[in-house]
């Protein structure tokens, strides 16, 4: 499936690497029916750029930046290595924009007001997040990427999907409405043990927040084995999504400084970056650890 | 009478402790338990699960003993007053019902303000925000309402969003995938107006459109009143290419109006059992 789907791909596919095409089909790859999403010859040219369908008025020649997509739980380390990673980039001259979860101008707030109330179900909470995506897709990424900048995007659509997934949402259904969403350049996947992020959480804020620990799927009263499960159910979906989307697993367990060696190497790939070498300045120098 | 395979129908067959009503609606699976052992548990969940909704084709039909309707139409077609004189007409006769009406959801309000105060709202984004007020009614009052045998008014429902998206762009297959969880109306009114009669009725009564309800965000006209016109005509055209796919029943939206109401009671008395509904209904059971 992946090689066809290069094949398919080869015609001015400029800016996309070798990784993403084998991610060519949707996010959930399991369903027959995504194979109907590439019969038109326009979403043929858009494949490389969207998992399913383009966006309203996409135009693909004005992407000239690249987006790298860095998922992992709780803990797993993805803000230290964007803050590190954002350093190193500018410091070798390129410009970053960062993008995240409920960071939108249009929902961000409301999203941080629904979770705070817990008065909102699970649907209507997914597709708040997804209003959330696609406000920064538009509004930041894609400017961004315009503009020829390196997006660093802590997380993406495949911790939203996982989020659903696991609270029951059908994995079509996520997929068929993230089919708009922007195909990363490269997608790293930081793995822990729910057991090292659990720690890494607690010390952070001594405290696990409710919906961290997925307290709202009512798997434990206890809430070190609540975010254990949950933990653990959204790593599963991870695994399922790994494959299909080319992610680049990365031991998350591992020293800031090791994990963040993989992280230049690959993105200096990308970017005709020769020597990835850098130690971060004063600032950051806390992270180093 | 439309009603296929309702739970309700039978006393015994009422909808069990793991969801399974959520099940035959296709979208919501049980939750708190590995989805892939969930979907092996049950195979009617697995077989359900293998097909994104074609355009055309409504969701898989659902369990439930309420009834809903649904109107739909242009802005100035006449369903609102229609629906409001139905909903008399049920309250009086004391029906159990339950009003709903789009873009209504609390939870999403200020949002959806900010949205178009600041139109910082794209196709997408627009839609998606529709979808998630159309969530949080549907998870917190329609679907309980209509399990808890309702009948249950919908002032426009996901057809709204299917022709009004569509026109500004979005992909009539992604829209269907996102509203494939809402469930299938017993009855759609389709209000039809011709496009003047329509856009002349809402002209007259309102001093100035406002920018997404003119469709200014398309580009279409620098004139609010002409962009409005050519955004209401591709909304029609939408609605009409689903008359026969989604089972509309056309009702002519320049008769009179007490005509146009005899019309529709009629209809909802011969497709709907209304004796279900009524508080007391002793002969029944």
């Amino acid at each position: 499936m992946a090689e066809r789907e290069k094949e398919k791909n080869v015609s001015g596919a400029a800016a996309v690497t070798n990784e993403v095409a084998g991610a060519a089909n949707s996010v959930s790859g399991a369903m027959p029916s995504t194979e109907k999403h590439a019969t038109s010859p326009v979403e043929d040219a858009m494949s490389q750029y969207f998992f399913g369908e383009p966006l309203v008025g996409f135009d693909p020649s004005e992407i000239t930046g690249q987006l790298v997509v860095i998922e992992g739980m709780d803990g797993s380390g993805r803000s230290t290595q964007i803050a590190l990673l954002q350093e190193w980039l500018e410091s070798e001259g390129f410009s970053v924009i960062t993008s995240g979860l409920r960071r939108s101008n249009l929902v961000g707030r409301d999203i941080d007001e629904l979770l705070a109330k817990n008065a909102v179900t699970r649907l209507t909470l997914s597709l708040m997040y997804a209003t959330d995506f696609f406000d920064q897709v538009e509004h930041r990424i894609l400017p961004a990427l315009r503009a020829g900048a390196v997006v660093l995007a802590d997380r993406f659509i495949f911790t939203l999907i996982a989020r659903g997934v696991v609270r029951g949402i059908n994995r079509d259904y996520l997929s068929g409405l993230y089919a708009m969403a922007l195909r990363p350049h490269l997608t790293f996947w930081l793995n822990v043990r729910p057991e090292t992020a659990f720690a890494r959480e607690f010390k952070k804020a001594q405290a696990i927040s409710y919906w961290e620990a997925g307290r709202d799927m009512s798997l434990s009263h206890d809430l070190y084995w609540s975010f254990i499960r949950y933990q653990t159910m959204i790593k599963r979906e991870f695994e399922v999504m790994a494959k299909k989307n080319s992610f680049i697993e990365l031991d998350g367990e591992a020293s800031v400084s090791s994990v963040n060696k993989q992280l230049r190497a690959k993105i200096g790939e990308g970017l005709g970056i020769r020597a990835t070498k850098y130690t971060p300045s004063a600032a950051l120098a806390h992270l180093w650890r | 009478m439309t009603r296929v395979s309702r739970a309700g129908d039978t006393a015994d067959d009422k909808p069990d402790a793991d969801g399974r009503v959520m099940e035959n609606q296709d979208l919501l699976k049980d939750v708190g338990k590995d989805a892939a052992k969930d979907a092996k548990k049950d195979p009617r969940a697995e077989a359900g699960k293998s097909t994104l909704p074609q355009p055309g084709r409504p969701v898989p039909s659902r369990a439930y003993p309420g009834a809903l309707i649904v109107v739909e139409g242009t802005d100035g077609s006449g369903k609102s007053t229609q629906l409001y004189l139905l909903k008399r007409w049920l309250e009086i006769g004391g029906y159990r019902l339950h009003f709903t009406e789009w873009n209504s959801s609390p939870l999403v309000k200020s949002a959806t303000r900010r949205g178009k105060q600041r139109r910082l709202l794209t196709p997408t984004t627009f839609s998606l925000l529709h979808a998630a007020d159309f969530a949080d009614r549907c998870e917190r009052q329609i679907m309980p309402l209509l399990q808890g045998d309702y009948l249950v008014l919908a002032d426009r429902y996901i057809y709204t969003a299917f022709a009004r998206d569509a026109a500004r762009g979005c992909p009539p297959r992604w829209l269907r995938n996102l509203y494939r969880f809402a469930p299938v109306p017993d009855i759609t009114f389709y209000f039809r107006a011709p496009l003047d009669v329509a856009v002349n009725r809402i002209l007259s009564g309102r001093p100035k459109l406002k920018y997404y309800e003119a469709g200014m965000d398309l580009g279409l006209s620098y004139d609010r009143a002409e962009s409005f016109r050519l955004f209401q005509a591709r909304i029609m055209e939408g609605y009409d290419k689903m008359v026969d796919s989604d089972n509309f029943v056309v009702l002519d939206g320049t008769l009179p109006v007490n005509k146009l109401q005899k019309q529709m009671r009629d209809i909802v008395a011969s497709k709907i059992d209304l004796k279900r509904f009524a508080p007391r209904a002793p002969e029944q059971e």
